[in-house]
């Protein structure tokens, strides 16, 4: 316990050398994992846009409605929690989801900030914040997952994938937690996990359910699109007299 | 190798029935990039059980999770087009139908729980359009014939009779007679009879077949609006349906058909808007859906009923008295005009204007609650016991108001919230803002004076000159009977130059005109009648046996005919429609006038 403790620790400057194989594992095997990725992801977008895009062919409900500003609305939905009923009314909810993704980008970034901006983790302020940022999304992942075993509903639609990825983050997150201070001293192990980890979150992504952020632009963009030509996005404000 | 059975068609190791295999061939069809990208983004979150009436009065029963519903075409995609699905189609849930049974279930699923009212889709944090994969969905059953039996025999009707209640023409026409004979003696001017097919108005109002079924007020309580703004309007006398069946079953082509053919009748009229009455599937499919999948553009505006008698209100059009409305009202929002068509504020402002106790509820808007008679719901009795039971939602947020009406703009919700209501005993009744717009109506207009020739509906034919032009000797026979036993001068021709020829020189006040003839066809005729400026006015009333003549006649570039009769022709419907060519004739001849 006071060996895990040590670890959250900024690392002395005096500590020792990385190993080879935590070089390799915080350099070339994310770059390859993060080409991987791109490379996957370009084909899945290739395939997205095969299909067909569809078209308004009536006129807009109103005159002066846009398609473009419903597309920003529908982008911006997800920043508004006040606009949908269903996380006015599950606004907790709501918070977790927001914690959760905040610790997504600084367990992301952690993966970039240690093998080529380590002079930020020297800051006790940055390494205080990441550590906050990816613990409290440790602990809502960690939540989901009960939620996701113990609610009826949740487990008739979750499928083995949901699991996994939940599963999968969750543990990514313990392990950014540990590896935020990027302290070797008392050993790589965390470290190295935290990266081989990494790389088979960046490769298996394209996979699953991960990569519903992908997804997002495309159906915020086509459902903006139909609500802004007919006057439903954004949500409107005063009478038209004129259909 | 493949063996045939006595239903199913099964192939060795793939033991899949040939419904279901129709079915997932169907489903690359649906695959638009919007409806792909429903299909991948879900990230089974549950968010959607949060707001989805189903799932709110049933908080037990985890089938009744939107997503789960969507869920079942999802699961086609993923093992026949996503990689993952294909690859591993357990590790994502990927699968498919097998047997007629797994469709049967299918179709309790997507028919008997869920309307379509899309608060899933508005409420998902991804913006997942759960209700358009349950409405694909839907649409591969409909497909094989795997539907509710009331979808069915509405669609069938809808496709085959023109109106998705079987209302046959007579019977349309009878009624808006009827209506229209109540309402002149109500207001005592002919002038606020109902125009049927008269062309060039400003305005072509088509109806719900619910309206000529079992609310027919409502048809004239629009046709008092439309008098006392003094609108150029007309009902088409077919292809005035403007519900749509294939929005509910999923049907794209049963939508298309009948958008198109309400689209193509405005245009044959020459209406420059169509006026959609209170309807709120019948507002989306045909304001929002029709042309996309008909594929057709169009040259007339389209507005929805509400619009047309708010604008009468704020344009003085009208005068209203609200006080005539005092009772506590509340508004309940269709879901399709709310959250499909953005229609929220013009409703209210309208009951502002001619109620003076209006109590929204909550949530209201595009939050507001489906009525749960959506969807093609009302026609599905099979699943009406849940319908009810999770109306629980609707009827306690009703009941919170404490109004004694609620108003609704949506045929499907006038029965949706009579149905709770009456199984919630909530005392309430629901009415349309048609019914309160005429009811609080103040007359400014005087009835036009009424000439002798008006006077009765059998005093107009009475010394009319009438041209009968038949090729066949007993159909001439008849027509020239029966005008002549009612006062008629008839003439008679029984081909093209002959018509022609005695149109000239007889110059009748109509004539009645056959279209397949030998020689001159009915159609030259008729193009040299408009054609000669001595007779171009002549009243024509076309009596013709093939009916694709009409598309020719209309298509012509020269003034319509001011009639048009199928055969076999009887002598009421041979006299109906001659009076009212001629009472037209002579409306629009006072309107010059004036």
């Amino acid at each position: 316990m006071s060996t895990t403790l040590e670890l959250l620790k900024i690392a002395p400057e005096s500590s020792a050398e990385i190993s080879g194989f935590l070089e390799f594992s915080a350099h070339t095997l994310q770059e390859v994992a993060l080409i991987i990725m791109a490379l996957v992801y370009t084909t899945r977008i290739v395939w997205l846009l095969r299909f067909k895009p569809t078209k308004e062919r009536q006129a807009p409900t109103y005159a002066g409605t846009t398609p473009t500003a419903g597309i920003v609305y529908s982008m911006a939905n997800i920043a508004m929690p006040w606009a949908m009923e269903s996380t006015r009314k599950g606004f907790l909810f709501y918070l977790q989801f927001a914690l959760f993704h905040l610790g997504v980008v600084a367990a992301i970034g952690l993966s970039f900030i240690i093998p080529y901006a380590s002079g930020l983790l020297t800051s006790v302020l940055v390494v205080t914040i990441l550590q906050i940022a990816v613990g409290l999304a440790c602990i809502v992942a960690l939540g989901r997952m009960i939620r996701r075993i113990v609610s009826p509903v949740m487990r008739l639609i979750s499928t083995p994938d949901d699991y996994f990825s939940l599963a999968l983050l969750t543990v990514w997150f313990f392990f950014a937690f540990l590896a935020v201070a990027n302290n070797a001293t008392h050993g790589e192990w965390h470290l190295a996990t935290y990266f081989l980890m990494t790389a088979f979150f960046l490769i298996y992504v394209p996979f699953s359910k991960i990569s519903h952020y992908l997804y997002y632009p495309f159906t915020r963009f086509y459902l903006g699109r139909t609500m802004g030509h007919r006057g439903v996005y954004p949500r409107r404000v005063g009478i038209n007299y004129r259909s | 190798m493949t063996k045939k059975s006595d239903s199913t068609e099964v192939k060795s190791g793939n033991k899949r029935s040939r419904k279901v295999e129709k079915v997932l061939e169907k489903l690359p069809s649906q695959l638009s990039r919007p409806v792909v990208g429903s299909l991948v983004a879900c990230v089974h979150c549950g968010m959607c059980t949060k707001v989805c009436h189903y799932a709110l009065a049933r908080p037990d029963d985890p089938k009744m999770a939107p997503a789960y519903k969507a869920d079942q075409v999802r699961k086609m995609f993923k093992r026949r087009h996503d990689w993952t699905g294909r690859v591993f189609p357990w590790w994502v849930g990927a699968s498919e139908p097998k047997t007629e049974e797994d469709l049967e279930k299918l179709k309790d699923i997507v028919f008997g729980t869920c309307t379509g009212c899309r608060r899933c889709t508005f409420n998902c944090p991804m913006g997942v359009d759960v209700a358009t994969l349950v409405r694909n969905t839907r649409g591969l059953l409909t497909s094989v014939g795997v539907v509710p039996e009331g979808v069915a025999v509405v669609s069938k009707d809808q496709w085959e009779i023109g109106n998705q209640m079987g209302v046959l023409s007579e019977d349309y026409v009878e009624t808006l007679e009827w209506m229209s004979e109540e309402l002149v003696s109500e207001i005592g001017d002919p002038e606020a009879a109902i125009p049927i097919d008269k062309p060039d108005c400003d305005v072509v109002y088509s109806i719900n077949p619910r309206e000529i079924k079992y609310d027919p007020r409502t048809i004239a309580n629009a046709a008092k609006i439309f008098y006392y703004a003094g609108e150029s309007w007309t009902m088409p006398s077919e292809d005035w349906d403007m519900t749509n069946f294939g929005l509910f079953s999923g049907d794209n082509a049963l939508g298309g058909a009948v958008g198109q053919r309400l689209f193509e009748k405005t245009k044959e009229l020459g209406g420059k808007k169509l006026v959609i009455s209170e309807c709120g599937h019948g507002f989306r499919a045909t304001r929002c859906e029709a042309q996309t999948w008909a594929g057709m553009d169009i040259d007339f505006v389209m507005e929805s009923s509400i619009f047309t008698m708010l604008n009468y209100i704020k344009d003085g059009r009208i005068e209203v008295d609200r006080t005539v409305n005092s009772d506590p009202v509340t508004y309940h929002d269709s879901c399709n005009l709310a959250r499909s068509c953005g229609v929220t504020e013009e409703p209210r402002e309208v009951l502002r204007l001619v109620t003076t106790d209006f109590r929204e509820m909550t949530p209201n808007r595009s939050d507001n609650f489906c009525c749960t008679g959506g969807g093609g719901a009302m026609s599905m009795s099979e699943y009406t016991p849940m319908r009810l039971e999770v109306a629980k939602v609707k009827a306690d947020q009703l009941k919170a108001t404490g109004a004694k009406i609620v108003v609704t703009s949506c045929h499907n919700c006038v029965d949706g919230l009579s149905d709770l209501i009456k199984h919630y005993k909530l005392g309430m009744e629901v009415k349309q803002l048609v019914d309160l717009v005429a009811d609080a109506i103040v007359p400014t207009r005087e009835p036009a004076a009424v000439e002798p020739v008006l006077a009765s509906m059998g005093g107009t034919l009475i010394g009319k000159k009438i041209l009968v032009v038949d090729d066949d000797p007993d159909t001439q026979d008849f027509i020239e009977t029966v005008l002549s036993d009612n006062g008629c001068i008839t003439l008679t021709a029984s081909d093209g130059d002959e018509a022609l020829e005695k149109a000239r020189a007889e110059r009748p006040d109509l004539i009645t005109l056959d279209m397949a003839m030998p020689g001159k066809s009915g159609v030259e005729v008729f193009v040299d009648l408009r054609n000669d400026p001595d007779v171009a006015d002549t009243l024509v009333c076309v009596i013709s046996g093939r009916p694709e003549f009409r598309k020719v006649i209309y298509d012509r570039p020269v003034k319509p005919p001011e009639g048009y009769m199928d055969k076999p022709v009887s002598e009421d419907n041979l006299l109906k429609n001659l009076r009212r060519v001629f009472e037209l004739a002579h409306g629009a001849r006072v309107d010059a006038k004036v």
